[in-house]
């Protein structure tokens, strides 16, 4: 094997990694940006605000819960509960969500946020 | 008509014979890969040794008739994959015997990926053409992957071959 063999063969290698990265590659990037979502509270039930993400910087509202009212926040492409009225403050403290199918349930006030929109594959079975 | 030894005719012969023999076996040789169009290139070596010994010209002659005898022995002849044969051929005979006539850096293994790799390109501009779509082009990471490996491979079979100065005596083939 000569010097051109190895520097041929290592040009051919990188051709091959780069080509398939440029060609495979949008296939394994999620494409979350160009989702269409909505958060969407409820409350017992029943939506009470809807709101498109991502949206454009920070923002909180009040939703009025069983058990009084709590804070919801958004900042971006993802929400979060901020402050809640109950004891355990379970919600507050699972953070932000940001991908479709995750939700923040706050039980006392049986209030729930949730992430609309096209999910991500879970998995493929073939 | 060009004058030739009876001896070179005879070798060329053998040598088309044999590429014959190798392009119809490899096709039976099941490749344990999800994806069809992968081959060993077994065929291609004969090609490369007819360009090494007698030059473009005979080189070409051996790809060509190779094909067209296999295609005829398989029963695919002007079939889809016969044309993407054919160009594959022309494609790598072409690149090959270009490295060959003005480059001295590369051995038969040198020569040979790059071969594979004329091969896979020719095959995919006749395979967009056949298809009127440039689809195929998400091929060529997986032919270019699998056309380095074979073509090293053959490529390394071939310099032993050559190494052998018994396998080629002398002035036998001129």
């Amino acid at each position: 094997m000569t010097k051109g063999d190895k520097i041929l063969l290592a040009a051919l290698t990188c051709l091959t990694l780069l080509s398939a990265a440029l060609l495979y590659g949008r296939f394994f990037l999620p494409k979350e940006s160009t989702r269409a979502r909505q958060a969407v509270v409820s409350v017992r039930g029943e939506v009470v605000r809807r709101i498109d993400l991502p949206s454009s910087g920070k923002s909180s509202f009040q939703v009025q819960g069983r058990v009084g009212p709590s804070m919801v926040e958004v900042d971006g492409a993802r929400v979060s509960m901020r402050e809640a009225p109950c004891a355990g403050g379970i919600c507050v403290k699972q953070g932000w969500i940001e991908h479709p199918g995750q939700s923040i349930a706050c039980v006392p006030g049986e209030i729930l946020v949730r992430i609309e929109g096209a999910a991500l594959l879970d998995a493929v079975t073939r | 008509m060009r004058e030739q030894s009876t001896r070179k005719m005879v070798y060329l012969s053998m040598l088309i014979a044999m590429g014959t023999a190798l392009h119809v076996v490899e096709g039976m040789i099941p490749i344990p890969l999800p994806i069809p169009g992968v081959k060993l290139g077994l065929a291609n070596m004969v090609t490369l040794l007819a360009l090494y010994l007698y030059g473009f010209r005979d080189g070409l002659t051996v790809a060509l008739l190779r094909v067209f005898l296999a295609s005829l022995v398989s029963g695919t002849f002007l079939s889809p994959g016969f044309l993407l044969a054919i160009t594959g051929a022309v494609g790598s005979t072409a690149v090959m015997a270009l490295l060959l006539k003005h480059t001295r850096c590369f051995s038969m293994i040198g020569t040979s990926m790059a071969g594979a790799l004329g091969h896979n390109l020719g095959q995919l501009f006749a395979a967009s053409l056949l298809l009127q779509s440039s689809a195929v082009i998400y091929y060529l990471p997986i032919l270019l992957f699998s056309g380095t490996a074979t073509g090293f491979f053959t490529g390394y079979l071939l310099n032993s071959l050559l190494q052998q100065k018994s396998a080629l005596p002398g002035e036998w083939y001129r």
